[in-house]
């Protein structure tokens, strides 16, 4: 062995003390992040909470009744909230793809200044508007009291599916200026001259949208539909002041509500549906993560 | 199949901030049915904006473009029966090379798709892509890619084809291979052509016409020949031929051309057509220049000594400082002459240069246009003298 090379000993023994600390930060903050998840989920499976430590599994305690129970309590607002987000995640993506398209690959005079505005509607706090938009739908646009007819008529149409209306078009409205700039940035990329290649090919602003454009934003379809759709999910404000409780309660503002008057034994019922809650958002991340990736990588 | 014409074409861009940017100036040139014309220059001097207005990519800001007669400044582009092949090739990178060459045909005719189909295949089978048809883009070569970009062009069948630079992406090789095989497409469907590129050889090689471009003015449109031996001013001849053709200031004093490390006396033929003008540049170009050793005899041999020596396998550049007696210094200047690959000569060698008179070209130092040019009656015809 020459007088160059360091000892095998000193080597694994330099390396040894800075994986040990390497691993034992890792593993520290793998404990941080996962023990609120965890207690939270011992919790939801112990039929008295406080039977043992918060984050200790049940042994004798064991039990799923829980999640029976909240299923039971959740049910509709489930319904009902898939009804909100499958269409509004949909059209805010599909709108915000054309939006981009059109600010971005089609030329014409003034599209700088509509694109501000755009910009700026990213930047509106829900907050601000919440009063405005619920005025808007109460008493300028009632679409409930308007299309009366048909939700007193129509079997299966009820009164709530139409303050259900309003909010995915208030979703879809205020979820759009972040759609629109997320496929701008991707349709930046693309090439012009491919563009210009389907115009000589006789292809109309439309037509290059349909057959060229849209097929290639997958992976940016991807990234938007699950942003938009653990948004949509996720949010109780404009749940709470658009809808409210009820039959067209949300499921988040259902799980608000949920347990409250049952004191601390209550905690479990919550934890369960929570967790009920956050499985379809996860789910979300699990069907796209693929092309989640690929997307994020352009 | 049609004859395109460009009538005083002007594109003036605007910018921002007010500014008007000229890029092209004032061009017209008539191209015949069928005609191969490249349109060569210098980066930004107008020749892609010329296609771009040619494709309708780009609106015209003054003059007149006809196809057949037809005007077409204010029609779009899928209207005007043209076809082009871009530099970045431009293939749609979600479909098959067949979906890519049937996109055109679908887009812009009612054709059924047996037809398009039997045209896509016989196309394919022209550019040689037959096998490659299934395959999507990024599964191929830059060549095949290149391949299927011209494929996408024939199969449209359109009055005029536009080229922007097609083969500048490829590597030497390939594109010398490329240059003759589109040559012969074009000569085979006779489509009138338009190609821009900045290499001159290209345009040398491919063209029956050059059109010279710089500064977004047309120098000199004409026949390789034309531009090479008869060129209208400095830029043309400067620009036309590698290596450069070499230039002298010089001034008329009598019968001669003073030059600052040499003298050149000129003819009384040659002194009638400088006329009274008495600032000019000589221009000569390397393969003009013959070199030998036996010393000065002529009025036209110069003694000059060698500098450096590119051997070329073919030919040797050999660039030479004139002999002026003082020692030699980095700033003499330098000419370059080209000889046969079989004549040695090292750096440092004491040789005679000979500018025969004929071979010069005389040009106005203001305004660079040509005094004097070679004329194309000496050149020879192989097996005949003219």
């Amino acid at each position: 062995m020459s007088t160059e090379t360091v000892t095998p000993e000193e080597t694994d023994v330099g390396v040894d003390t800075e994986r040990v600390a390497l691993y034992a930060v890792l593993g520290g903050l793998v404990a941080f992040y996962l023990l609120p998840i965890e207690t939270g989920l011992m919790t939801s499976l112990k039929a008295d909470p406080f039977s043992s430590a918060p984050f200790l599994p049940p042994v004798e305690q064991f039990t799923t009744a829980k999640y029976a129970r909240a299923f039971d309590a959740l049910g509709h607002g489930f319904v009902n909230s898939f009804l909100l987000t499958i269409p509004a995640t949909v059209l805010s993506a599909l709108m915000g793809s054309m939006a981009a398209y059109g600010l971005t690959n089609v030329d014409w005079k003034g599209q700088v200044g509509i694109l501000a505005l755009f910009i700026a509607g990213i930047f509106i706090p829900y907050q601000a508007v919440l009063i405005p938009v619920s005025k808007f739908w109460g008493s300028i646009v009632p679409l409930e009291t308007w299309f009366e007819p048909v939700w007193l008529l129509t079997p299966g149409i009820e009164q709530y599916h139409f303050n259900v209306l309003e909010l995915i078009i208030t979703h879809v409205a205020y979820g759009l200026p972040i759609c629109t700039l997320l496929f701008r940035t991707f349709y930046l990329d693309l090439n012009d001259e491919m563009i210009e290649a389907a115009r000589l090919d006789g292809a109309s602003i439309a037509r290059i949208y349909r057959r060229l454009i849209l097929p290639l934003s997958g992976p940016m379809f991807a990234v938007v539909l699950i942003y938009q759709f653990t948004q949509i999910w996720n949010d109780v404000l404009f749940a709470l002041v658009l809808v409210g409780s009820g039959d067209g309660a949300m499921v988040t503002v259902v799980l608000a509500q949920l347990g409250n008057n049952l004191s601390s034994v209550g905690i479990g019922l919550k934890m369960a549906g929570a967790f009920l809650t956050a499985l379809p958002t996860l789910l979300v991340y699990i069907f796209f993560g693929e092309q989640f990736a690929e997307g994020i990588a352009t | 199949m049609a004859e395109l014409t460009l009538d005083n074409v002007s594109k003036v861009f605007v910018e921002d901030d007010g500014n008007h940017i000229v890029a092209v100036d004032d061009v017209s040139v008539d191209i015949r049915d069928g005609e191969f014309l490249v349109l060569v220059g210098p980066s930004g001097c107008g020749k892609s904006t010329t296609l771009r207005m040619i494709a309708g990519l780009e609106t015209i800001t003054d003059g007149e473009i006809r196809l057949g007669g037809e005007v077409m400044n204010d029609k779009e582009p899928k209207e005007r029966d043209i076809a082009m092949v871009f530099q970045s090739y431009a293939l749609y990178p979600h479909m098959t090379v067949r979906e890519n060459m049937a996109f055109g045909l679908e887009e812009s005719t009612s054709m059924g798709d047996d037809e398009i189909d039997e045209r896509v295949s016989s196309a394919a089978s022209m550019m040689g892509i037959e096998e490659l048809l299934g395959r999507k883009p990024r599964e191929l070569s830059g060549g095949q890619q290149q391949r299927v970009a011209l494929g996408r062009a024939i199969v449209r069948d359109p009055a005029v084809f536009l080229m922007d630079e097609p083969l500048s992406n490829l590597d030497a090789k390939l594109r010398s291979k490329m240059r003759t095989e589109l040559q012969r497409i074009q000569e085979d469907l006779g489509v009138t052509t338009v190609y821009v590129t900045h290499d001159q050889t290209e345009a040398m090689t491919m063209s029956d016409r050059i059109a010279v471009l710089d500064d977004g003015r047309l120098q000199q449109a004409g026949t390789p020949l034309e531009c090479y031996h008869e060129p209208s001013n400095e830029f043309v001849a400067g620009f036309i031929g590698d290596p450069s053709m070499n230039f002298f200031d010089v001034e008329v004093q009598g019968n001669q051309l003073r030059a600052a490390d040499f003298t050149y006396p000129v003819s009384d033929e040659t002194l009638q057509e400088i006329g009274d003008r008495t600032n000019l540049r000589l221009g000569i170009r390397p393969e003009d220049v013959t070199l030998s050793t036996d010393g000065a005899t002529g009025e036209h041999d110069f003694e000059t000594v060698v500098d450096v020596v590119e051997p070329m396998g073919d030919e040797n550049n050999v660039y030479l400082t004139f002999d002026t007696g003082g020692e030699p210094d980095e700033d003499d200047e330098t000419f370059v002459v080209t000889v046969g690959g079989m004549q040695q000569v090292e750096a440092g060698q004491p040789v005679t240069a000979h500018i025969p008179e004929e071979a010069v070209h005389l040009f106005d130092e203001s305004s660079g246009e040509a005094v004097k040019n070679r004329s194309l009656e000496q050149v020879e015809t192989l097996g005949k003298h003219v």
